[in-house]
C-alpha cells in the first residue's frame, strides 16, 4: 500500500490534550484527503497506460473493483477498531501481551486504506466516463 | 537468558565456528523443549506421520493397486485382515489411501505454511524495520484480516480463485488468511531485536538497511517463527481439510483426508460404513494433535520476551 | 450506566459495517472469474439470450452506477432473486427461512461453549498446575485439534448408530410438521409455543449433537482465554492484600477476581462467535441441517449471486451485531473504561 508520508503537522494531536474538534475534523479531511489523491493519480496514470496498450474497458472495471475492494476494506476496519478498539486494548492491558495496539493507530491506518480505495473509485469513474464521451 | 540475546552478544565468527548440534543442544530453547514429554509425544507423532506420508509417497502407486483391485475387491467391506481399514464406496482398500492422505496433507500443509511464512517474514520485518506509517499500514490491515473469522475468509478467496487449481486453490486461499499471523509474530520478534543496541552499532556503522535485516534481524526471529508455523501447520491441515470437505479443495478422485472423510459421512456414516469417514479423521486429528501438542511445548518453551506475539 | 445515546451510537456503528463489506464483496464477485449472465442462462444457451440476461441484470452499465445501485439495493436488503438454488425466490425470503436454523444451532452452541468453558477455566487457574488443570489444558488441546467434521461423525456413530439414544440428523422427527406451527423459525421455541410438548422433546433430540459439537470447540477457546485471564488477575496485587486479610483464598478469587477476569473473556466470546458461524457451515453440512451455511456454499459453488451478496451482509450484520453486544457489556462490567 503507497500510502503518502504523514504530514508533520498531523502528529501533533496527541490525543493527550484533544484539540478542538474543527481541527480534528480538518486533520480527518487531509488524511484521507491526501490518500484519496494518491489513489486517483495512481488510478488514472495506470488507466491512462492501459488506453494505450491493453484493454480499457476491462481494465476500468477491474480498477474500479479493486479500488471498491480497499474502499471495503479500509471501512470495515476502521469501523472495527472503532467498535472493538476500547475492548482489543484493555483485553492487552489485562493479560499483558501488549502488542502496541492502539485503537487511534488502527483509525488513522484504515482511514488511509479507505481514502486511497475511495481515490482509485473515484479516478476510474472519471477517467472511464470521460473516455467514454470522448469515443 | 534466551538464545537470541547469547547469540547477538557473540560476533558472527565465533557463531559459524560452532558446529549445528552443538548449538542445538546449548541452547536453552532445545532443552527446555526436550524436557516437555506432551512436546515429545507431539514430535513422536509427526515424526511417524511423514514416514507413513514418504512410504506412501515412495513405495504405493495407487493407479496399479485400484487397477488390481478392480472387480476383485467387495463393496464397503467392513475392517479384516485382508483390508485393515475396509473399502470404500467403488472397493478400493482403505488402508493405502489413508497412507496417501497423509503425503498429501504434508505436502499441502508444509506449501501452505512455507508460502504464508514467506510472505509473514517479509511484512513484518518490512513494518517493524520502517515503522511509522508503513508499520501502522501493513499491521493495522494484518489486524483486520485477523479478525475475519479463518474459514469464512477462505471460502471468499477460494471463489476468487479458478476452480481448476483444485487442492492448490485452497491452498492459495489459506496462504493468504495464514500470512498476518506471520507478520504479526515477526514484526514483535523484529521489534526486540531492534530495540537492541547491537543493532543501533551496525546500523551506526553503515550498514545498508537489506543487510541489517537479513544478517541480523531475521536469525534472531526464527525461533518465533517456528513456533508460529508449527502451530499453524495443524490449523493448515484442518483447514485444508475442510474446504475439502465442503468440496472446495481435492479434486474428485483425490486420496486427501478431507475428500474421503466428505465420501464417507455423506455416502457411508448413516448406513452404518463408518470406517470409511473414521479411519481418514482418526489420522487427521491425530496429526493436528501432534502439531498443537509441539507447538504448545515450543511456545512454552520460548523466551517470555518472544511468547507475547505467538498465539 | 450506560445511557441509550450510548448504545444509538455503537449501532450506527452498523451502516459502516454494513457499506464495507457490501463493497468489498462486490469487488469480490467483479474480480472473480465466471459470468453471472452465463450462469443464468446456462451454458447452452443462444447469444442472444445471454446478452438479455445481461440487460436485465444491468450488467452493461458503467460498473460506477453498478456499484451505486448495487449498495441501494443493499441498503434495502434487496438482493434480487435467486438464480439457481430456489429459481425465482427472493433472496430475502430464502434467507428469512434459513437464518432461524443457523442462529438457533450458534445459540446452543454458544450457551454450551460458555456454561462449560468459564468453570472449567477457573478450576483450571486456581488449581494451577494440579491433574485438573492439566486434564482440563489437554482437553482444551484435543478441543481445538479435532475438526468438526470428523467428531461429529464420531457422535453421530457412537450416539445414534451404536447406542440408539439421540437420532442422526435433521432438525426434528420427519413425522412432524413444523412448517404448520412456525412462528419464530426456531424448532425448540416454536415447538413450545405451540404447546406439543412431544415434538419439542424430538427437536431438543436432535439439538443435541450438534450445538455439542459447536459448543466444545467454543468451550475449548473461552477455558484457555478464562485460565490465562484469571491467573492474571489472582497474579495482580490487590488479590494478594485481599488473602493477607485472612478471607478463604477460593471466596477471595471468585469474588474479586471473577469480574476483573470476565472482561478480555467477553471479548474473546465476542470474537469467536465469528469462527462459531464458520463452525456452523461444517456442522450444518454433517448433521444435513439446511441453514445458511449450508446455503452460503452451495451458492459459492453453483454461483448463485444474490444467494451469496445476501448471505455474506447477513452473517456480517449477525457478527457486528452481536459485538457491539460485548462492547456494551463491557461497559457494564468495567465503568472505567465508559468514555
Amino acid at each position: 500500500m503507497s500510502a503518502p508520508p504523514e504530514p508533520p503537522a498531523a502528529d501533533a494531536d496527541a490525543d493527550v490534550d484533544a484539540p478542538p474538534a474543527r481541527e480534528r475534523a480538518a486533520i480527518r479531511l487531509r488524511l484521507v484527503g491526501t490518500a484519496a489523491l494518491a489513489g486517483a493519480l495512481i488510478a488514472a496514470v495506470w488507466l491512462a497506460a492501459m488506453l494505450v496498450v491493453g484493454d480499457f474497458a476491462g481494465s476500468v472495471e477491474t480498477t474500479f473493483a479493486l479500488g471498491s475492494l480497499a474502499f471495503g476494506f479500509g471501512l470495515l476496519g476502521w469501523s472495527g477498531a472503532v467498535a472493538l478498539g476500547r475492548g482489543i486494548e484493555s483485553m492487552q492491558t489485562h493479560l499483558d501481551t501488549d502488542t502496541g495496539w492502539t485503537e487511534r493507530d488502527a483509525r488513522r491506518a484504515m482511514a488511509r486504506i479507505l481514502g486511497f480505495g475511495l481515490g482509485v473509485m473515484l479516478g476510474a469513474t472519471v477517467v472511464g466516463s470521460v473516455v467514454a464521451t470522448i469515443a | 537468558m534466551s538464545t537470541e540475546t547469547t547469540t547477538t552478544n557473540e560476533t558472527a565468527t565465533d557463531v559459524d565456528q560452532r558446529g549445528l548440534i552443538d548449538r542445538l543442544t546449548a541452547s536453552p530453547f532445545v532443552s527446555r523443549l526436550l524436557s516437555n514429554r506432551l512436546a515429545l509425544a507431539g514430535i513422536a507423532i509427526i515424526v511417524a506421520m511423514v514416514v507413513i506420508a514418504l512410504y506412501a509417497r515412495l513405495f504405493l502407486d495407487l493407479e496399479v493397486i485400484t487397477q488390481s483391485q478392480l472387480g476383485t475387491n467387495p463393496n464397503r467391506a467392513a475392517p479384516s485382515l485382508d483390508f485393515p481399514f475396509g473399502t470404500d464406496g467403488q472397493a478400493r482398500s482403505l488402508l493405502p489411501r489413508v497412507a496417501y492422505g497423509a503425503w498429501y496433507a504434508m505436502l499441502f500443509g508444509t506449501v501452505t505454511v512455507a508460502a504464508s511464512t514467506v510472505l509473514g517474514v517479509g511484512l513484518g520485518i518490512v513494518a517493524a524495520y520502517y515503522s511509522d506509517v508503513t508499520d501502522n499500514v501493513i499491521m493495522r490491515t494484518m489486524d483486520v484480516l485477523l479478525a475475519f473469522p479463518s474459514l469464512l475468509l477462505a471460502l471468499a478467496l477460494v471463489a476468487i480463485f479458478p476452480d481448476d487449481l483444485g487442492l492448490w486453490r485452497a491452498v492459495a486461499a489459506l496462504t493468504l488468511v495464514y500470512t498476518p499471523r506471520f507478520a504479526r509474530v515477526v514484526r514483535g520478534a523484529a521489534l526486540t531485536v531492534l530495540e537492541n543496541e547491537y543493532i543501533d552499532a551496525t546500523v551506526a556503522l553503515g550498514a545498508a538497511d537489506p543487510r541489517v535485516l537479513v544478517r541480523h534481524v531475521l536469525p534472531n526471529c526464527l525461533a518465533p517463527i517456528t513456533v508460529q508455523s508449527t502451530l499453524n501447520f495443524g490449523l493448515a491441515i484442518i483447514d485444508l481439510a475442510a474446504l475439502s470437505f465442503l468440496g472446495f479443495g481435492a479434486e474428485a478422485g483425490t486420496p486427501s483426508w478431507g475428500l474421503m472423510l466428505s465420501n464417507g459421512v455423506s455416502q457411508g456414516l448413516l448406513t452404518g460404513v463408518w470406517w470409511w469417514s473414521f479411519f481418514p479423521g482418526f489420522f487427521l486429528a491425530l496429526t493436528v494433535l501432534g502439531f498443537n501438542l509441539l507447538g504448545d511445548g515450543m511456545r512454552d518453551a520460548l523466551d517470555p520476551r518472544m511468547r507475547e506475539a505467538v498465539d | 450506566m450506560i445511557s441509550t445515546r450510548f448504545v444509538l451510537k455503537r449501532l450506527l456503528l452498523l451502516v459502516p459495517v454494513l457499506v464495507g463489506v457490501a463493497s468489498l464483496v462486490f469487488s469480490i464477485l467483479h474480480l472473480s472469474p465466471g459470468d453471472p449472465a452465463l450462469t443464468i442462462a446456462g451454458e447452452r444457451a443462444s447469444e442472444e439470450f445471454v446478452r438479455q440476461v445481461e440487460e436485465s441484470l444491468g450488467l452493461n452499465d458503467p460498473i460506477w452506477v453498478q456499484y451505486g445501485r448495487f449498495l441501494l439495493d443493499a441498503a434495502q436488503f434487496q438482493f434480487g432473486e435467486s438464480f439457481i438454488i430456489q429459481r425465482n425466490t427472493a433472496v430475502r425470503e430464502v434467507l428469512a427461512n434459513k437464518l432461524p436454523v443457523t442462529l438457533e444451532l450458534a445459540i446452543y452452541g454458544q450457551l454450551i461453549g460458555i456454561s462449560l468453558g468459564i468453570p472449567l477455566g477457573i478450576l483450571s487457574a486456581v488449581k494451577q498446575d494440579s491433574i485438573t488443570d492439566h486434564l482440563t489444558r489437554i482437553g482444551a488441546l484435543a478441543g481445538i485439534s479435532v475438526p468438526i467434521f470428523w467428531s461429529g461423525p464420531l457422535l453421530i456413530l457412537l450416539f445414534a448408530q451404536v447406542l440408539g439414544w439421540l437420532p442422526t440428523s435433521g432438525r426434528i422427527s420427519v413425522l412432524y410438521n413444523v412448517e404448520a406451527i412456525r412462528v419464530t423459525g426456531l424448532v425448540t421455541v416454536d415447538t413450545l409455543i405451540a404447546g406439543n410438548w412431544e415434538m419439542f422433546v424430538s427437536a431438543v433430540r436432535h439439538m443435541i449433537l450438534p450445538a455439542s459439537v459447536i459448543g466444545v470447540y467454543s468451550m475449548a477457546l473461552i477455558s484457555r482465554m478464562m485460565r490465562s485471564s484469571m491467573l492474571e488477575v489472582i497474579r495482580q496485587d490487590y488479590m494478594r492484600t485481599a488473602r493477607a486479610k485472612g478471607q478463604g483464598s477460593k471466596i477471595t478469587v471468585l469474588k474479586h477476581g471473577f469480574r476483573n477476569a470476565m472482561i478480555p473473556v467477553i471479548t474473546v466470546i465476542g470474537i469467536q462467535f465469528g469462527g462459531l458461524l464458520g463452525g456452523a457451515v461444517l456442522t450444518e453440512t454433517v448433521f444435513a441441517i439446511g441453514g445458511i451455511g449450508t446455503l452460503l456454499v452451495e451458492a459459492i459453488k453453483v454461483g448463485d449471486y444474490p444467494i451469496v451478496q445476501g448471505t455474506v451482509l447477513t452473517f456480517a450484520f449477525l457478527f457486528t451485531l452481536v459485538n457491539l453486544g460485548v462492547d456494551i457489556t463491557y461497559s457494564i462490567l468495567d465503568p472505567r473504561i465508559e468514555q
